[in-house]
């Protein structure tokens, strides 16, 4: 009875399937949060920007547009996959996977990748029409100061919430917990972790309390691998978002564990 | 070696608050499937048979018991047996972004098939969904969506087919070609295992079958023993002086015994018909038991 297979084949196939799924409503995955980013930068980063003087001495837009990058990477990383697992719940096509001879580990890293992609596919597109405000504005493009670093946050962040997305869709019920937990947690964690200022001008105790949002330091580590500036020292951020990834990915395990596949 | 064996089987739905509202989805279930033997599993609703169906293809576990599937545990050996199972399911399923032929190269895919094209080309023509192949789900009639669901169940040549209910909704003509396609992969030494409420088709088309109720194998054996057992035979017979008797026998009861039980000597029968009984009635009076 034994059909060896090549376990790659099922694996390559979901990040595929990932991938083509998000390709075909470019409109809403892709276009449509760069419509939106490139109305912050428009708004806030021209604007508004040329008001600010940030404690730093960067120009707002140059500080601006590495955390648009990464607002675009947490959000369709977190949606891309938590998407994907919804509207299979909803289709009912996520029993598919279940029977299929495809482990929790390879369902896990193929949703990781598929949401690395298309966050970075929003982020970079959000970089390249800052580029175009920065040029206009600053009179030259922005550099990547630190590509490995760059490369290295990309993908954590982009694991990070894909496996949240995996998590959260996994266990939510009912549509209204999902788009709860987007209101309640990622929004206010994402905006208050600095995409758009620095803590620096901040009183003290608030200080303090945005060090005990993980995803300040994943905004600090990316900023800091393009402009090179941060609220927070590089090894603490380092540590903090691979302890976040490993964290996330055990919950991402324990929902496929104990989670539901059965259709809404 | 067996295609399925069910030993004792328990599975338990548990209410963490309230002990007393736990589900016996299953109670001790036991029974077996020849290597290339179509098996019915009948039952009413809510009888047992999807579970039954979920916990074969792991998306249950089993609470106590065993279920081996060509010898293989399938607590233990889960992704060998998923490699040699193909489950249509009894819910049409309705996968909005992709084609006919996307979803079966993904289903491909996740059996770990690459460059399956032949097999889908072959599935596509023989359940008629070739001039449907580049639509997406949604534009499919009801009939269609069942048959690309038994098309995904096939793709990498499972050796065992479970079939939940797949003609539930479906027209005469199609029911009864998905039934020659199904006799077809019998043929070709596939072991299949279906479960149907049209019990005239399960008892033209399976080798044995088990009648499940409330969890519990209640009957398990060929149709024809089932129906010999539990259903009654009518024998009209017109004598020779025109008097006609309808007589109601036990299927089983052999002609002659029933015309020396009613005294009747065969010198004064003109003519004898008789209507065997249907599975129909065994059905009903084994499930009631």
């Amino acid at each position: 009875m034994e059909k060896t297979i090549n376990n790659w084949i099922p694996f390559l196939t979901l990040i595929r399937r990932e991938i083509k799924r998000f390709m075909k409503v470019m409109i809403q995955t892709v276009v449509s949060p760069i419509v939106s980013s490139s109305l912050y930068l428009l708004i806030f980063g021209v604007s508004l920007g040329s008001q600010v003087n940030l404690p730093n001495g960067l120009p707002y837009i140059t500080f601006l547009i590495p955390g648009l990058m990464i607002m675009g990477l947490i959000n369709n990383s977190f949606q891309n996959s938590s998407s994907s697992i919804v509207t299979s719940k909803f289709s009912g096509d996520l029993e598919d996977i279940r029977v299929a001879p495809i482990s929790n580990h390879q369902i896990i890293w193929a949703m990781g990748i598929g949401g690395i992609i298309r966050g970075s596919v929003v982020a970079f597109i959000t970089g390249a029409v800052g580029m175009i405000f920065h040029y206009f504005m600053v009179g030259e493009l922005l550099p990547i100061k630190h590509p490995l670093l760059f490369v290295m946050f990309t993908i954590l962040c982009g694991l990070i919430f894909s496996f949240c997305g995996i998590f959260i869709a996994f266990i939510a019920k009912t549509f209204d917990q999902l788009s709860a937990f987007s209101t309640f947690i990622l929004i206010p964690l994402t905006y208050l972790g600095g995409v758009f200022m620095t803590i620096q001008g901040l009183h003290p105790f608030w200080q303090k309390v945005c060090h005990l949002n993980p995803v300040f330091y994943l905004i600090n580590g990316y900023r800091y691998s393009m402009v090179g500036v941060s609220d927070v020292d590089l090894m603490t951020t380092v540590v903090v978002c691979l302890l976040a990834t490993g964290v996330t990915y055990l919950m991402a395990i324990y929902s496929l564990l104990k989670g539901s596949f059965a259709r809404w | 070696m067996k295609a399925l064996e069910v030993k004792n089987l328990k599975k338990t739905y548990t209410d963490a608050k309230d002990a007393s509202r736990s589900v016996h989805a299953l109670k001790g279930v036991s029974f077996d499937i020849n290597e290339g033997e179509i098996f019915g599993l009948l039952g009413p609703n809510g009888a047992g048979k999807t579970t039954l169906i979920s916990t074969i293809t792991t998306l249950e576990k089993p609470t106590s018991g065993e279920l081996n599937v060509f010898g293989l545990d399938v607590v233990h050996n889960a992704r060998a047996i998923k490699q040699n199972v193909g489950v249509v399911h009894q819910e049409v399923i309705n996968t909005g972004y992709f084609d006919v032929t996307e979803i079966l190269e993904f289903q491909s895919g996740y059996y770990g098939i690459l460059n399956n094209g032949d097999r889908i080309q072959f599935l596509l023509d023989r359940l008629a969904l070739k001039p449907h192949a580049h639509k997406k789900v949604k534009q499919l009639s009801g009939g269609m969506k069942r048959r690309l669901m038994i098309a995904k169940a096939l793709v990498h040549s499972p050796k065992l087919l479970l079939l939940d209910e797949p003609t539930a909704g479906v027209d005469v003509e199609l029911r009864e070609s998905l039934w020659k396609f199904v006799a077809e992969l019998q043929k070709a030494g596939m072991s299949i295992l279906l479960t149907t409420h049209y019990l005239e088709e399960a008892e033209n088309l399976c080798n044995r079958i088990a009648i499940i109720n409330k969890g519990e194998v209640n009957y398990c054996g060929s149709p024809k023993e089932v129906i010999a057992k539990y259903s009654t035979k009518k024998i009209h017979i017109k004598m020779t002086n025109g008097d006609v008797k309808e007589i109601l026998t036990s299927a089983a009861e052999s002609l002659n015994i029933v015309l020396v039980q009613h005294k009747i000597s065969i010198a004064d029968v003109a003519d004898i018909q008789m209507t065997e009984g249907k599975l129909e009635e065994a059905f009903t009076k084994v499930v009631n038991q």
